[in-house]
């Protein structure tokens, strides 16, 4: 990243939102355990809809489905781990990648998760998460992850969202509810912490 | 002995707290001391710690930073010392 582009990140970690943002900036492991393509909708305080589309790889050797394990995997790096690392950054006054120096974003707990439709390769899904809880670099979140209708334009779908709709799921019945999750609950760790927990 | 009085106080607001705990056994509260450990002693989820400090600020009326919850230790003794330290930087700002 260039100066130039750092900056520019800068002002949208400081002012804006994670619309247009590619999740590379914020989700700092490597491309393979990166399950989250793009975000469409985010207000910071609220919650964020994004999407992620599994790869061949990703339903290897499992009947050519996505595994509920994944998908819990993808919704909380849609929503805990890209929402908290957006909110933490001005409270730092830095950039994610000055966060990975100090912290590992780690699980808490995981609520209720009940799955009530599947996922294949070539599917495209939505994970919906909004925050319940935010405090001391944990966060809760509650959420949908729903299959997205073929060829819709999700950014230009989502371009007029509002926190009362992210709150009543309301969307197209066009989407299929896959997921839904509750309490889902992680924690950016002081890397010296995490160390000692082994 | 003031110290102790004031460790006395803060211990049995504490266990009011935890007796609004859902995820603790009131059972476990009989015989609290400040070397109980929420994690061993008292089977807390890791999780509950947290809410747990917040519920703590409520009761006390007082505000921990993020580095005092990564700072807080899991037996009673800390949470009080914490609670101490925290009301002392309140009283000095």
């Amino acid at each position: 990243m260039t100066e130039e582009e750092r900056a520019g990140y800068f002002d949208i970690i400081q002012h804006g939102n994670l619309v247009g943002v590619d999740p590379a900036n914020l989700l700092l492991h490597g491309p393979t355990k990166r399950l989250v393509n793009n975000y469409h909708w985010h207000s910071p305080n609220k919650g964020i809809v994004a999407s992620y589309s599994p790869t061949e790889r990703d339903v290897e050797d499992h009947f050519n489905v996505f595994r509920g394990v994944d998908q819990v995997e993808a919704f909380a790096q849609a929503t805990i781990v890209s929402c908290a690392t957006f909110l933490q950054c001005p409270k730092q006054n830095c950039l994610p990648d000055v966060l990975r120096d100090s912290f590992v974003p780690a699980f808490i707990s995981i609520g209720n998760v009940n799955f009530q439709n599947y996922l294949e390769f070539g599917d495209t899904f939505i994970s919906i998460g909004n925050i319940t809880f935010w405090k001391w670099r944990q966060m809760v979140c509650d959420g949908r992850i729903y299959r997205v209708p073929k060829g819709l334009d999700l950014d230009d779908y989502f371009k007029d969202f509002t926190d009362e709709r992210l709150l009543n799921y309301d969307i197209s019945s066009d989407f299929v509810k896959v997921a839904e999750l509750h309490d889902i609950t992680g924690r950016a760790i002081l890397i010296e912490h995490f160390n000692k927990l082994a | 002995m003031e110290n102790a009085n004031e460790r006395k106080e803060i211990l049995d607001g504490l266990i009011e707290v935890l007796r609004t705990v859902r995820t603790i056994d009131p059972a476990r509260l009989e015989g609290v001391t400040e070397e109980t450990d929420f994690l061993t002693d008292m089977n807390t989820p890791s999780t509950e710690l947290i809410n747990i400090a917040a519920k703590v600020e409520q009761k006390f009326d007082i505000e921990f930073e993020d580095e005092d919850i990564d700072r807080m230790g899991s037996k009673v003794k800390d949470v009080i010392d914490l609670i101490i330290m925290v009301k002392e930087r309140g009283a000095n700002n």
